[in-house]
C-alpha cells in the first residue's frame, strides 16, 4: 500500500505517489531554477509542464490511475536533464554559467569541479566552497607536497570522498550560499532553534497526553521515541561538524607522524650500519621490508579513514563508496596479517633461551693469580675490524672512544668480513674445590631449545694464561652469517679457599657484580689483591682506603647459642626472640615488648607489662 | 576519440534543428508533441527538453507565433506558425543551407580525390 498526493500539472489531476511525486517536483524545481534568469522562463516552464501532464495521462488510464516512480522516470528521461537543455543554443549556455553564479539561495555542498578541473577538479571545488581564487588552494597544494607530501595523499584521498558536480543542480550547489561567519554561525542557529523547537513540542505533547494519558499511552511512549529518534539526529547534526574537524585534524597529524617514521626508515635503509642490523635482526631481509609495509598498511589505513570520516561530516557529504569501506578494511586487514607474520617469525626466534657450559683448563699452581683484560681495541686489531666501529659521538658531535656496556653489541667489519661484537663480562665465586676452576657460559635464543645451543656454542671468546696470570678477553664475536639473538658470555672464575687473586685495572668494567665481604662496587676491586676465605674475598690491600662507594654495615656480634633446658615440668628457651618460661600452668615470656604472663586454669589471661 | 566526434556532432545538431523546426512549421502549423515526434525520426534530437526553450526564443524574435487549441485528450495545445517574417528568414537560412551542404559538399570530395 502506498500513499498518493494529488497534482494539478497544467490543470490536469494526477494522482501520484508520493515518492515520485518527490522526485518529480526536485526535477520541475531543477528546471525552473535553470530557467530562472531565462527570457520567458515562466513560459518555457509552462510548456515543459504541458508537455508532462500530456506524457502522464499517457500513461495513466482507467485501470491504472496512479502515477508510478517508473513513469516519472520515463518522463525525465525523454525530457532531459537541465543540462542537456543547452545543447539548444549558445545562449543559453552563457545564461547558464550567470545562473550558476547569480543563485545565491542553494545550500553550498563540496563538490569536483569538473569544468575548472587540473588534475581532478578537487582545487576549484574546494576554491568555490570557500569562494576563493583557486590560485591560492593550488598554491597551498603545491607547497603542502614539501611537507612529507601531505597534499598528495590529501588530495587522493578528496577525490575518492568527494563527488564530482555532475548535474546542473550539484553544479548550483557547488557555487550557492557563500561561506563565511555568518553563515556558519547561522546554521548553527538554526540547528539550535530547531532543537528548541522540538524539546518545546515534546512538552506540550506531554502536557496533552497527560491528560489522557491511560487511554494513549501507546501514543506517549511513541512520542517519546520519536523525540529522542529526533533528537539524537539534531544532536549529531549539531556536533558532527564538530567532530569531523577534529578527526581531520587527529588523522592528519598522525599520518604526518606515520609519513615522517617511514621516510625516516626510507633514509635509514641507506646507512650501512643501520643495513647490518636490519639484516641480523630479522630472519631474512624481505620481512623487514615487509613489516614495514604492514605498519604502514596498519595506520595508515586508520589514519587515512580518520581524515576520509572526518572530511564528509565537516562538509556533510553524503555519500558513501561501499567498494571503498570494504577495499580499505580489506587492506587493513593484509597489514594486520603482514604485521602478525612478520612479528611472530621475528617473536619466535627470540622465544627460547640457551646456554652452554664450556670449561677451560687453567692448571695454576702458584698462590697469587693475576687477572688481566685484553682490550677491545687490541682484539680489534688482531681481527683486522675497522676501529672507528667502537667509536662513537659524544653529544658536542666529537668522535669518542665507545663507553663500553653491557648487553651493548655492535657491528663491526673489515675489508671482508662483518663481525657482531658482544661485552663479555666476569664473576668470582669460591670454589667448592681446591682447585681453581674457570668457564665460560655461552647464550643465545633460538626457536627452539637446540636452535638456541647451537646458537651459544658458535659464539667466539677467549682467555689465554701464561704462568699465573689470565687475560680475558673484552669482547666475544658471532659471524654475520648468524642472526643477533641476545648472544652473551658470562665467564666464571672460581677461586679455592686461601687463593689469592690481583684484579687488574684493566678489569674496571668487566667484573660484573662480584660479590665480597666489604660489600664494595665492582668499580673499587680492581687494582687490588683479594683472598679467598670462608665468607667470600676479602681484600688484602685495602688498609686504610676509603672506598668510594663502600656500604659498611656493622656486622652483628655472633649471637650466643640458644639455650634450650627442658625437663618434665618444665621448658626454658632462650634465644634472640627473648625468653620462654613454659609450665604446665603458665607462660612467661621476656622479650623487647616487655613481660607478658598467661596463666592457664585461672580465672581469666592476666597480662602485664 | 569518440567523444570529440559526438562532441561534434552535436554541435552540428545544434546548428541546424532551428532551420528544421522553422522547416516542419513551413509545411503546416503543429504543436511541440508533433514537432517532437517528427524531429526524433531525424534523430536530431535526444531530450525534448531541448525544444522548449527553442521555441520560446524563436516567438520572442517574431519569427514564429501562437495560437491555443482544446485538445480532448489533454491539456491544450499551443499550435505554431511561421509569421511573414519568420517565411522570409527561412528562405533566407534555406538558401544559405543549400550553398553550405554544396560548398561542404565539394570541400570533401576534393580531399577525397
Amino acid at each position: 500500500m502506498n500513499k498518493t498526493v494529488t497534482i494539478n500539472i497544467s490543470g490536469i489531476i494526477f494522482h501520484i505517489e508520493e515518492d515520485a511525486f518527490d522526485k518529480l517536483s526536485k526535477y520541475l524545481s531543477t528546471i525552473k531554477g535553470y530557467f530562472s534568469k531565462t527570457d520567458g522562463g515562466n513560459e518555457i516552464m509552462s510548456d515543459i509542464e504541458a508537455r508532462i501532464a500530456e506524457m502522464l495521462q499517457g500513461k495513466t488510464s482507467a485501470v491504472k490511475q496512479v502515477v508510478l516512480m517508473a513513469d516519472v522516470d520515463t518522463v525525465i528521461d525523454t525530457m532531459g536533464k537541465p543540462e542537456e537543455f543547452g545543447e539548444g543554443h549558445d545562449v543559453q549556455e552563457e545564461e547558464e554559467t550567470e545562473n550558476f553564479t547569480a543563485n545565491e539561495n542553494v545550500k553550498k555542498r563540496l563538490f569536483r569541479d569538473p569544468d575548472n578541473k587540473a588534475i581532478g577538479g578537487i582545487c576549484s571545488g574546494v576554491a568555490a566552497y570557500f569562494d576563493v581564487d583557486i590560485v591560492w588552494i593550488r598554491l597551498a597544494m603545491f607547497l603542502l607536497i614539501f611537507f612529507g607530501g601531505v597534499s598528495l595523499w590529501v588530495y587522493i584521498i578528496l577525490w575518492i570522498v568527494i563527488p564530482e558536480a555532475k548535474t546542473t543542480a550539484e553544479k548550483l550547489a557547488m557555487r550557492g550560499e557563500k561561506i563565511d561567519i555568518n553563515n556558519i554561525s547561522k546554521t548553527v542557529k538554526e540547528e539550535a532553534e530547531q532543537l528548541k523547537q522540538r524539546a518545546k513540542k515534546y512538552g506540550q505533547d506531554i502536557k496533552n497526553n497527560s491528560q489522557d494519558f491511560r487511554n494513549d499511552s501507546r501514543n506517549f511512549f511513541d512520542k517519546l521515541a520519536d523525540f529522542i529518534k529526533d533528537f539524537l539526529i539534531i544532536f549529531s547534526k549539531f556536533f558532527a561538524r564538530i567532530i569531523g574537524l577534529f578527526l581531520l585534524i587527529f588523522g592528519v597529524i598522525f599520518m604526518l607522524g606515520l609519513m615522517s617514521s617511514i621516510f625516516g626508515f626510507s633514509i635509514a635503509g641507506t646507512n650501512t650500519e643501520f643495513n647490518d642490523w636490519v639484516n641480523i635482526f630479522f630472519m631474512e631481509r624481505s620481512h623487514y621490508t615487509l613489516g614495514l609495509l604492514g605498519v604502514t598498511l596498519f595506520f595508515g589505513i586508520p589514519f587515512i579513514m580518520m581524515i576520509y570520516g572526518g572530511v564528509k561530516l565537516l562538509f556533510k557529504i553524503h555519500y558513501s563508496n561501499r567498494w571503498l569501506n570494504i577495499s580499505a578494511g580489506l587492506v587493513w586487514f593484509i597489514g594486520f596479517i603482514i604485521v602478525a607474520f612478520v612479528g611472530i617469525k621475528t617473536g619466535k626466534d627470540f622465544s627460547e633461551s640457551g646456554k652452554v657450559k664450556e670449561p677451560i683448563g687453567v692448571t695454576l699452581n702458584r698462590d697469587t693469580i693475576y687477572l688481566k683484560l685484553k682490550k677491545s681495541e687490541e682484539l680489534y686489531q688482531q681481527l683486522n675490524l675497522n676501529e672507528e666501529d667502537i667509536d662513537e659521538y659524544n653529544e658536542d658531535g666529537d668522535r669518542i672512544r665507545r663507553h663500553k656496556r653491557h648487553s651493548d653489541y655492535i657491528v663491526a667489519r673489515s675489508k671482508n668480513k662483518k663481525l657482531i661484537v658482544g661485552y663479555a663480562t666476569l664473576n668470582i665465586l669460591p670454589s667448592s674445590t681446591d682447585n681453581f676452576e674457570l668457564y665460560v657460559i655461552k647464550k643465545a635464543r633460538g626457536e627452539d631449545k637446540r636452535m638456541a645451543v647451537e646458537r651459544a656454542k658458535v659464539i667466539k671468546y677467549n682467555v689465554t694464561q701464561k704462568d699465573s696470570s689470565i687475560c680475558f678477553d673484552e669482547i666475544f664475536t658471532v659471524g654475520s652469517e648468524e642472526k643477533f639473538r641476545v648472544q652473551s658470555i658470562q665467564v666464571i672464575l672460581k677461586v679455592p679457599r686461601g687463593k689469592v687473586i690481583h684484579l687488574d685495572k684493566s678489569l674496571d668494567g668487566f667484573i660484573y657484580d662480584v660479590e665480597n665481604v666489604h660489600n664494595t662496587y665492582d668499580g673499587d676491586m680492581v687494582d687490588r689483591r683479594w683472598i679467598m676465605n670462608v665468607n667470600g674475598l676479602e681484600c688484602i690491600d685495602c688498609d686504610g682506603i676509603e672506598f668510594d662507594h663502600e656500604h659498611k654495615i656493622p656486622s652483628p656480634p655472633a649471637p650466643p647459642a640458644p639455650v634450650n633446658v627442658h625437663t618434665e615440668d618444665a621448658k626454658v628457651n632462650i634465644d634472640r626472640n627473648g625468653i620462654h618460661v613454659n609450665s604446665n600452668e603458665t607462660n612467661v615470656h621476656i622479650h623487647d615488648q616487655g613481660i607478658h604472663i598467661d596463666t592457664r586454669g585461672s580465672k581469666g589471661d592476666k597480662k602485664e607489662k | 576519440m569518440s567523444v570529440n566526434s559526438e562532441n561534434t556532432k552535436a554541435q552540428m545538431r545544434k546548428g541546424v534543428l532551428e532551420l528544421c523546426i522553422l522547416s516542419i512549421l513551413s509545411k503546416g502549423d503543429a504543436y511541440p508533441t508533433e514537432i517532437i515526434d517528427k524531429l526524433k525520426e531525424t534523430k536530431l534530437v535526444v531530450v525534448e527538453g531541448t525544444l522548449y526553450p527553442l521555441l520560446t526564443r524563436l516567438k520572442n524574435t517574431g519569427l514564429l507565433a501562437y495560437r491555443w487549441e482544446e485538445s480532448t485528450s489533454g491539456p491544450p495545445r499551443k499550435y505554431y506558425k511561421l509569421t511573414e517574417i519568420g517565411e522570409q528568414y527561412l528562405k533566407e537560412v534555406q538558401h544559405s543551407w543549400f550553398e553550405l551542404v554544396d560548398i561542404v559538399n565539394k570541400t570533401i570530395e576534393q580531399q577525397k580525390n
